[in-house]
């Protein structure tokens, strides 16, 4: 479809660039702005035919268009920009000062924690974070306070349309918002902070943290609900989903014990969108937070967070947190930085290989432009 | 009460959008004449076509014989329209400098206009069209008298009574009543006669 | 009074369909069955309406093979039955129709046919004449409303005559067209039943009413033709009139016969020319057409659709060249007459201008250049559904439930109002891409549902109304359960047969004459077969697209869903809001991103209609229904709905 004035309209953009070439997230930016496009299951669904040719739907869209460097520029401070992993202030090993925090976080409970201060402190009114349900089907949930915050806690494997969360929230004028996103949802809300488009609103101003998620991939709800059937998991038994360092399989923890799914079943139902994502710590969060699960010290680490803070709104934060004393951290092993640093770097290799491979050329990166300086240093080794 | 039609035999079309009672109109106008002792042919269509399209009634009026309840192109004496874009719809391929154009001036838009890809001319654009190829005419809101009355569908009862009054055909008043009586309580009598009554008023 | 009984001598404004049920009424017909289907369906409305007072029975039958059925038991037990139908109906009830033709019928016995030239209100133009040709029985076709009256009264003599059906064949130019009809006498008795079948099997009236032995009777069935044609050579029913020599002699037949009177005016032709009406035209009457052929050495034959009455002259012509010589004939197989569409008194007129080689007088240059000017201005206008129709809500759910599964899935459309679905893609949001007789769309689908074993892996969905679900579908749907053909049925329940004006039928409990009947239940029938049944109002878009998204993912079981909502149209409904809709100006979005009209750009109500100043979309409350749907999918919420007063 075109538009008036004879242009592919946005929803054609999206649809042959985005969604017919695998490169959908599912962050939801481009959901709940308008009735023509909605989530399906984790699937981005185009209702209906639109014919606006400068819709925000592309405009906030994290595989179109992509400037990385304008990114950086633009919402980091330059003095501290790393290629491989971002914008770093502060790199901290932390965890929630509350033992029963810890308990019902994935790892270090460091996320929960420091978003229960954010709305206890007013910083904002209400936080978006991930909810499932009985199906692996992830929703953005509004959290207003700690119960609601700490039901929702622990890692999620498939991808929540979060930003659609966050534009209908930010749409109902109910005071101001932090999210907690994966490293795609980051990259559409950094995208929406630098208002592409004069009429959002001012919605975007809602936003006061954005805590990222360190993400390797997600799982595609429909095939991992195959999946958890072929194996005889109900899924709305599951109480917890891990994978423990060294083992090649994925630890389902459901009413009636545990259940151990082989990687190699999983792996096939990992997203296709993720094999094209150059990010795992979740650059353009003003907080990022990972596992601790590194080198020989896995067991003692297991309790810890990773974290980075990366802009002035994360460091108030954390400081804050370190001040109320409801974060402990502690200085990170020698070596660490370094080795996040490597996987990131390994991340973005491997991606824009993918990108090349799909696309045909090197010319052509997909959503990325071949002259952006952070996208050149990483295609070095690329073969033509 | 015979009187000798102006020329034989008269071709009267009603026109409008399905729905808005055109079937009714051409009946009742017929049965009028037929009490009258002529002959009357209607020719029509409906099912699907009342769907929301153009409906059109052909009522064909002789002292003579039935005639085809197709008429000629450009041969018919007189229109009523109860949509004005229909009115133009049935003039282009109907009209001819002799004919009269009676027109409800409430537009019902057809899909393609309301969705944009269409355009509808103004008013003044189908007034000026009127005013050049038909030798009478008259643009009125029959909707809003219709309206007034507490049902809008009574716009062809107006546009009935509105005809009676131009004098083009042997059809008046009392013949009007007499039609409808037959299968109307006397409620909807009632109503139907202030339509009427309403619809000679506009002329 | 009703009209439909009017005295004697009395002249009335009857439509073709009246004057027809009237003709029936004056040869004293019993039983009267039938299947809605425009242009057909006022004959047995019409006959219902007088039923008490004519000591008839009358009903709408499921469909037209079993009408036809009914009405033939009844001229088995010596009364005399009409069966009406539209084109299809005759393909529908052509099995029974054959075995019919072969057995012989008792009393008399009318199959009426009203056909749709130029498919105003169909999906096909079929010419069923040809059924009569190839059934080997009469054929009969009125060319005014008197004639209507008379021929059908003489049809019940005709098949009492020759002790075999008779088909009287009307067009939609006759059956919705009305004229002055002189009404003749109404029988003051009543005929009772008696079924006799005690007689040899080659008695026609007193054996096994049955087919065989086949040979034997099909010999006695080409006898009751011969004397069909005896009866025909003198009928005053085909009628010639014009110059004893004419330059050119049309003949013609139904409403063709009034086209052409009204060409021969136009052109001021009538002394030049003929016409022989032919109101009896299979068998054709060798002697007459000899006559005439006669006469002249041009003929043109003036007919719609198909050229049957053409083929069938110039057969019986052949077959008398050595008496008649050698005559050009004109018509629809050289070109002269169009091969499609209906006719009307210009094409006729144009072809005879052609041949006579005159002029019609046209309109000054000048008139024409201003009408073509206008021309421009006019929007067409596409049929849609009305204000409040429930096939809007429920197509737009349909399109929902396909677009969110994502493997473009379809839907195979069927007959009935909802056909518009199909035939204006928008209007059915571009699900349904396939259309064709009632009941074939669930045929369809469970064929196309066993194509994933060739790679063909979609949802199929597929439509029905309420009535067309106890026409055709049963057996097509029984058939996808057997065959695990894994379709999403819907039911599209408007509780009535819409499109051909509210008759009753199976479903509901009351019957043609108004009687209390049992109704017959869709959602248990759907049980019995096997079925997950759910039932939804498709106005309550989020629990019928739930219910839809389940049954389109869902492998491996039969679903039917059953969409009910009452017709906009239907006469409990008509005129009764449930909601006061108005659009809030102050939230409308309008063109801007994130809205982009969807109300009036893709949902398509008629009654929503944009405002190109203001740039909002507006309600003309003149044409809404105050179904409230709109303001289910405004993504503003600046659609208000308010509930409707109660009138």
């Amino acid at each position: 479809m075109v538009s008036k004035a004879g242009k592919p309209s946005s929803q054609e953009i999206l649809k042959k660039n985005v969604l017919n070439a695998d490169l959908c997230t599912g962050c939801g930016a481009c959901v709940n702005l308008c009735p023509y496009q909605v989530i399906y299951h984790d699937r981005t669904v185009q209702l209906h035919r639109c014919d606006l040719d400068d819709g925000k739907c592309r405009a906030f869209c994290p595989r179109w268009e992509i400037d990385l460097d304008l990114l950086r520029s633009s919402l980091c401070d330059s003095a501290d920009l790393t290629p491989e992993i971002g914008a770093v202030k502060d790199y901290y090993l932390s965890r929630a000062t509350d033992p029963k925090l810890r308990e019902i976080a994935q790892h270090g409970g460091t996320v929960t924690a420091l978003m229960e201060l954010a709305l206890t402190e007013g910083v904002i009114d209400s936080a978006i974070v991930s909810a499932g349900n009985h199906q692996q089907e992830q929703r953005g949930f509004k959290a207003i306070d700690k119960v609601s915050l700490q039901k929702n806690a622990g890692s999620k494997f498939t991808v929540s349309p979060i930003v659609a969360a966050f534009n209908q929230i930010a749409a109902e004028n109910s005071g101001n918002v932090g999210v907690v996103a994966t490293p795609c949802q980051a990259l559409a809300l950094a995208k929406m902070r630098l208002k592409p488009l004069q009429d959002d609103a001012g919605h975007i101003d809602k936003l006061k943290i954005v805590i990222g998620l360190f993400c390797g991939w997600t799982l595609a709800q429909e095939k991992f609900q195959a999946l958890l059937l072929l194996n005889n998991i109900n899924p709305a038994t599951i109480t917890g989903m891990d994978i423990p360092v060294g083992k090649k399989a994925l630890v389902i923890k459901t009413g009636s014990g545990e259940k151990i799914i082989s990687f190699d079943h999983v792996e096939s139902c990992i997203r296709e969108a993720c094999r094209y994502c150059l990010d795992s710590t979740a650059e353009f969060a003003d907080i990022s937070v990972g596992s601790a699960r590194f080198g020989n010290e896995w067991e003692e680490m297991r309790g810890w967070n990773q974290m980075i803070v990366r802009t002035a709104r994360g460091s108030k934060l954390v400081d804050l947190a370190l001040h109320r004393g409801i974060l402990e951290v502690r200085k990170a092993p020698d070596g660490i930085l370094k080795e996040l640093k490597e996987a990131a770097a390994e991340k973005k290799r491997t991606a824009l290989e993918n990108i090349v491979k799909k696309s045909g050329s090197v010319k052509n990166l997909l959503y990325l432009n071949n002259s952006d300086p952070l996208v050149k240093k990483f295609m070095v080794k690329i073969k033509r | 009460m015979k009187v000798r039609l102006s020329k034989d035999s008269m071709n009267v079309i009603i026109t409008g959008v399905g729905g808005q009672g055109n079937v009714l109109a051409s009946r009742v106008l017929a049965g009028m004449l037929v009490n009258a002792g002529y002959y009357v042919t209607i020719g029509e269509t409906f099912g699907m076509s009342q769907r929301g399209g153009s409906v059109m009634s052909h009522v064909r009026i002789s002292q003579k014989a039935i005639r085809s309840p197709q008429m000629p192109l450009g041969s018919a004496d007189i229109i009523i329209a109860l949509e004005p874009v229909e009115a133009l719809r049935v003039l282009i391929k109907y009209g001819n400098p002799d004919v009269a154009v009676l027109s409800n001036s409430r537009v019902v838009y057809p899909i393609g206009v309301i969705t944009g890809e269409l355009n509808y001319p103004s008013l003044t654009e189908i007034q000026n069209v009127l005013q050049k190829t038909t030798a009478k005419n008259w643009l009125l809101d029959a909707t809003e008298d219709a309206v007034k009355l507490g049902n809008p569908v009574l716009s062809n009862i107006i546009m009935i009574g509105a005809l009676s009054a131009t004098d083009l055909l042997p059809i008046d008043r009392r013949s009007f009543e007499k039609e409808i009586a037959k299968n109307m309580t006397a409620d909807k009598l009632r109503i139907n006669m202030l339509a009427f009554d309403a619809g000679a008023k506009l002329i | 009074m009703l009209k439909l009984l009017s005295p004697a001598n009395r002249e009335v404004l009857f439509m073709g369909n009246e004057a027809i049920a009237r003709g029936a009424l004056e040869a004293g017909v019993n039983v009267a069955s039938g299947y809605p289907g425009t242009p057909s369906s006022e004959i047995i409305e019409s006959l219902a309406t007088v039923g008490k007072e004519r000591n008839l029975y009358v009903e709408w039958s499921t469909n037209e093979k079993v009408a036809l059925e009914v009405a033939a038991a009844a001229s088995f037990a010596g009364l005399r039955s009409l069966c009406a139908m539209k084109q299809n109906g005759v393909n529908v009830a052509s099995d029974f129709l054959l075995h019919l033709a072969s057995s012989g019928t008792r009393g008399g016995i009318v199959l009426v046919t009203c056909e749709d030239p130029g498919a105003l209100s169909s999906v096909n133009e079929g010419d069923s004449r040809y059924f009569a040709r190839m059934l080997e029985i009469p054929l009969l076709e009125p060319a005014n409303f008197q004639e209507a009256k008379d021929l059908t009264r003489w049809a019940f003599e005709l098949s009492e005559e020759i002790r075999n059906i008779v088909v009287l064949r009307s067009v939609t130019r006759m059956s919705h067209a009305s004229g002055n009809v002189i009404c003749g006498k109404l029988p003051v008795k009543f005929r009772k039943a008696h079924f006799v079948y005690d007689g040899s099997i080659m008695d026609p009236l007193r054996g096994h009413v049955i087919s065989t032995p086949v040979v034997a009777k099909h010999s006695l069935q080409q006898g009751k033709l011969k004397r069909a044609t005896v009866l025909f050579e003198n009928s005053p029913f085909n009628d010639y009139s014009g110059p004893k020599k004419p330059e050119l002699l049309l003949i013609t037949s139904s409403a063709c016969f009034l086209y052409s009177r009204e060409a021969i005016d136009m052109l001021n032709l009538q002394k030049r020319t003929g016409i022989l009406k032919m109101d009896c035209t299979w068998p054709l009457p060798p002697k007459l057409l000899k006559k005439h052929l006669n006469s002249t050495d041009k003929i043109m034959i003036v007919e719609e659709v198909l050229p049957f009455l053409e083929e069938n002259l110039k057969t019986l012509a052949a077959g008398m060249g050595k008496e008649i010589g050698i005559k050009t004939f004109y018509g629809k197989m050289d070109g002269t007459l169009p091969s499609v569409g209906e006719l009307n008194p210009d094409v006729v007129a144009a072809a005879l201008a052609k041949i006579m080689k005159v002029k019609h007088k046209s309109l000054p240059a000048a008139y024409t250049k201003e009408l073509q000017k206008a021309a421009a201005l006019i929007p067409a206008r596409e049929l849609t559904f009305c204000p409040g129709c429930p096939h809007r809500a429920s197509f737009w759910n349909i399109h929902n439930a396909i677009a969110l599964d994502g493997r473009e899935g379809f839907v195979c459309g069927d007959i009935g109002c909802y056909a518009m679905g199909a035939l204006f893609p928008a209007t059915g949001y571009h699900t349904t891409p396939t259309l064709h007789s009632m009941g074939s769309g669930t045929g369809l689908a469970s064929g196309f549902a066993k194509l994933a074993a060739f790679g063909f892996d979609k949802p199929i969905l597929t439509v029905c109304g309420d009535s067309t679900f106890y026409h055709a579908v049963i057996p097509a749907l029984i058939n996808a359960q057997h065959n695990r053909a894994d379709i999403t049925f819907i039911v599209l329940d408007n509780s009535g047969t819409a499109m051909t004006g509210f008759q009753p039928h199976p479903g509901l409990t009351v019957s043609a004459m108004g009687e209390l009947v049992p109704s017959v239940d869709i959602a248990g029938i759907c049980k019995a077969i096997g079925a997950n049944v759910a039932i939804s109002d498709p106005f309550d878009l989020d629990g019928t697209c739930k219910i839809l998204n389940s049954f389109v993912a869902d492998k491996g079981s039969l679903n039917v869903l059953i969409m009910r909502q009452i017709c906009a149209l239907s006469p409990e409904k008509k005129g009764k809001k449930i909601f006061d809709v108005k659009v809030n100006e102050a939230l409308c979005l309008g063109e801007s991103c994130g809205c982009n009209r969807l109300c009036t750009r893709i949902f398509r109500c008629p009654a929503l209609i944009w405002d190109r100043s203001k740039k909002k979309a507006v309600v003309d409350e003149v044409i809404c229904a105050g179904c409230g749907v709109c303001y289910s999918i405004c993504p503003q919420k600046a659609i208000i709905r308010t509930e409707a007063e109660k009138k």
